[in-house]
């Protein structure tokens, strides 16, 4: 098909000067020494929220372990148990997240409230981090809102697989920082969520202004439902 | 257009933004919101000073102190001080510290951190710009397993890192790094082998180093290993022949191969007084010649097709440990003993342009006042202070050039060596004879030199600057989106 013909650019052949490399290697020297001047003796800018460096130091990564870029907030990592205000779980012990698992990685064992013939609550709720694979069915599964994957962390490596299971009350300790869960629907979001706006909020007054647009690019469109 | 098509909007509105800021601070083509501050530059440089000045002090210090607390001045004794002073500190040292540097440097030249994790203490504070990898590498390289691959041929596979690092550190032998002095009685030389052959040593004792690689690529047992040894033998003795004509240029205009002549003769200045006397104002055209030559020799890129580590590992794939340390080793030390080498032949040795050491010493020894003994000294000082700070220029370009440029192709660096560097170093010493020849004031092989130099400085300048270079590509690339932008 003559329509779809894509013509690539025209070869440019090197002339004379081109070909004797000198003029090239200046210009390479040039380029790559004034780089190397400017990164070694100007302070590094440890703002990783920058790709377009402009300053005199573009050195663009980061000192790994000591400094750590802050993980996306659409990161889905290690589970926690969500909690009602009382510190009871929010999960009923109904398998569904165990049923979804494909790695087959959550373990329950339901037990009943003595008061409450009709709910039921997991007495023993484990999951073996080495066995997930951090695919998100369980909290796709979930009917009320009790495992999500949003302590934006990671299950940390040991030495022992047995500290690789994580137990019932330490699922819930995940969930301390950000507070008893009011279910979705009943404020439109979450705490952790709020958090993460008031974060975005505070880094964009910080920046200078103008670059606003930036930031909001490098960040893209929030893409939680 | 945004409306048009969002995506390519989304696009073509990230680079006019870049390239709208880029175009409006930039002034002078320079295109950086901030510029390097000038504070910082002269605290970079003040103690990039201090670290020159300190070598300088401490070679000064160990061959004259030493001299002349044990009253050997004058005889062959000072070259033992000067395998001390100059091999072991100069160029020991240097070769040392560019193990961390070409891994530091890379990494600032690529835009990265590079390595910190090796610390005196936990603290980041105690990094050093990564020195302490220094240990680090040693330690390492010590303590791995020293492996010899089944079907090699033992005694070569040992003896071959040592042909390789022993060529490398003898080339200092008869580099002279400072001018010769004459303080309190004592005579003392900064160079280790005062010796007759001079440049001829030099010529036998690099293309030893072609030993080194090839037995350690042939000794191994290992195919890859062959493949980098038949590189390594090719390269380096093609382009042996280009770096030897090259100096005859040299040889035929300074007339001696003794270095520390030759050294002494660019102290000196031509038609009188205006142009300093150095290697480079008569033969620029050699220097370029010898640069690409000797990189060659080196086997670093843009000629590193001997060990290609993306190919094939090279010839010393099979070694580890401190054998392979070795090679890494003589690797760096040289780039050293090449960067003096280049600054002895092409950038006056020791000497500062315009003014001989015996003018500096009189006006030390009178106008300043410091008297004849410790005037020698200081000029002494300020001979090696130059001498160093010129060679560490060349070994910085030389790592610039390494990460820099891509590696050649084998056809490529066979068609450069014998079709474009040996023709052309053959001009230039025909060129260079006839000049000497007709005229054995030499000013006809300056002019010559000097017309040279002037037609590379064209050449050179006529090289726009690599970021408006980048911006002229990207508008090829861009006419549209940048057409929105202005």
């Amino acid at each position: 098909m003559p329509g779809r013909t894509r013509h690539l650019p025209e070869r440019k052949t090197m002339d004379l000067l081109e070909r004797t490399y000198v003029r090239e290697m200046v210009r390479g020297i040039r380029l790559i020494g004034g780089r190397w001047a400017r990164n070694l003796i100007s302070p590094r800018d440890t703002e990783h929220e920058i790709l377009d460096r402009k300053g005199p130091s573009e050195v663009t990564t980061i000192d790994y372990p000591d400094e750590r870029a802050p993980i996306s907030s659409d990161y889905r990592g290690m589970h926690r148990l969500t909690f009602r205000e009382d510190g009871r779980p929010r999960c009923v012990a109904c398998f569904m997240c165990s049923t979804a698992c494909p790695a087959n990685c959550i373990s329950i064992e339901a037990g009943e409230y003595e008061d409450d013939p009709i709910e039921k609550f997991p007495v023993l709720f484990e999951i073996d981090e080495l066995k997930c694979i951090v695919c998100g069915f369980c909290v796709e599964a979930c009917p009320k809102d009790a495992i999500r994957m949003d302590t934006r962390w990671s299950s940390r490596p040991t030495l022992d697989r047995g500290t690789a299971i994580w137990s019932k009350e330490q699922l819930i300790e995940n969930s301390r920082p950000i507070g008893p869960t009011i279910p979705e629907g009943l404020d439109g979001s979450s705490r952790l969520e709020s958090r993460e706006h008031e974060r975005l909020e505070m880094k964009r007054k910080e920046r200078a202004p103008g670059s606003e647009e930036k930031l909001e690019e490098r960040l893209g469109p929030d893409r939680r439902r | 257009m945004a409306a048009v098509n969002p995506p390519a909007s989304e696009i073509g509105g990230l680079q006019e933004e870049t390239l709208q800021s880029r175009r409006a601070v930039g002034g002078e083509g320079s295109g950086r919101r901030s510029r390097l501050s000038p504070l910082r530059l002269a605290r970079a440089v003040v103690l990039v000073g201090v670290v020159f000045g300190a070598a300088a002090g401490l070679i000064l210090t160990i061959v004259f102190g030493l001299a002349h607390l044990l009253g050997i001045g004058g005889t062959e004794w000072v070259g033992l001080l000067n395998i001390v002073g100059v091999a072991f500190i100069l160029v020991m040292m240097t070769a040392t510290l560019l193990i961390v540097a070409e891994r530091k440097w890379s990494a600032r030249m690529q835009n990265r951190v590079g390595p910190s994790r090796a610390r005196l203490f936990r603290n980041e504070k105690w990094a050093f710009y990564g020195i302490p990898h220094l240990a680090a590498d040693g330690l390492k390289m010590i303590f791995k397993e020293d492996f010899v691959p089944p079907g090699a041929a033992r005694l070569v596979f040992s003896l071959a890192p040592v042909l390789a690092f022993v060529p490398a550190f003898a080339l200092i032998a008869v580099v002279p790094v400072g001018p010769d002095i004459m303080a309190f009685g004592t005579e003392v030389r900064f160079q280790v082998a005062r010796i007759d052959m001079g440049i001829l040593f030099i010529f036998a004792v690099a293309s030893v180093a072609v030993f080194g690689a090839t037995l350690a690529g042939w000794s191994a047992n290992n195919n890859f290993g062959m493949l980098g040894a038949l590189r390594a033998a090719a390269q380096m003795i093609s382009y042996e022949v280009a770096l030897a004509l090259t100096l005859v240029g040299v040889i035929i205009v300074f007339q001696t191969i003794r270095l520390e002549e030759i050294a002494a003769f660019q102290d000196g200045t031509m038609w009188g007084g205006l142009i300093p006397a150095w290697g480079i104002f008569f033969q620029p055209f050699a220097l370029i010649l010898f640069l690409a030559a000797a990189f060659a020799e080196v086997k670093r890129a843009p000629f590193d097709l001997p060990e290609a580590e993306s190919e094939i590992i090279g010839y010393f794939v099979e070694y580890s440990g401190m054998k392979f340390g070795l090679f890494m080793f003589a690797e760096f030390i040289e780039i050293v003993a090449l960067s003096a080498l280049i600054v002895v032949l092409f950038f006056g040795g020791w000497s500062i342009p315009w003014v001989s050491h015996e003018a500096l010493q009189s006006w030390l020894a009178i106008d300043v006042g410091l008297g004849t003994d410790w005037a020698a000294l200081a000029a002494a000082f300020v001979g090696l202070f130059a001498f160093i700070a010129k060679m560490m220029f060349f070994v910085w370009l030389q790592m610039v050039i390494r990460w820099s440029f891509p590696r050649f192709r084998y056809d490529q660096i066979m068609n450069l060596g014998w079709k474009a560097l040996l023709p052309l170093s053959l001009v230039n010493l025909v060129v260079t004879a006839a000049a000497v020849v007709l005229d054995p004031t030499l000013s006809l092989a300056l002019a010559i030199g000097l017309g040279q130099a002037f037609l590379l400085i064209v050449v050179i300048i006529s090289a726009d600057s690599p970021k408006r270079g980048m911006m002229a590509a990207a508008q090829h690339d861009h006419p549209q989106e940048v057409s929105c932008s202005t």
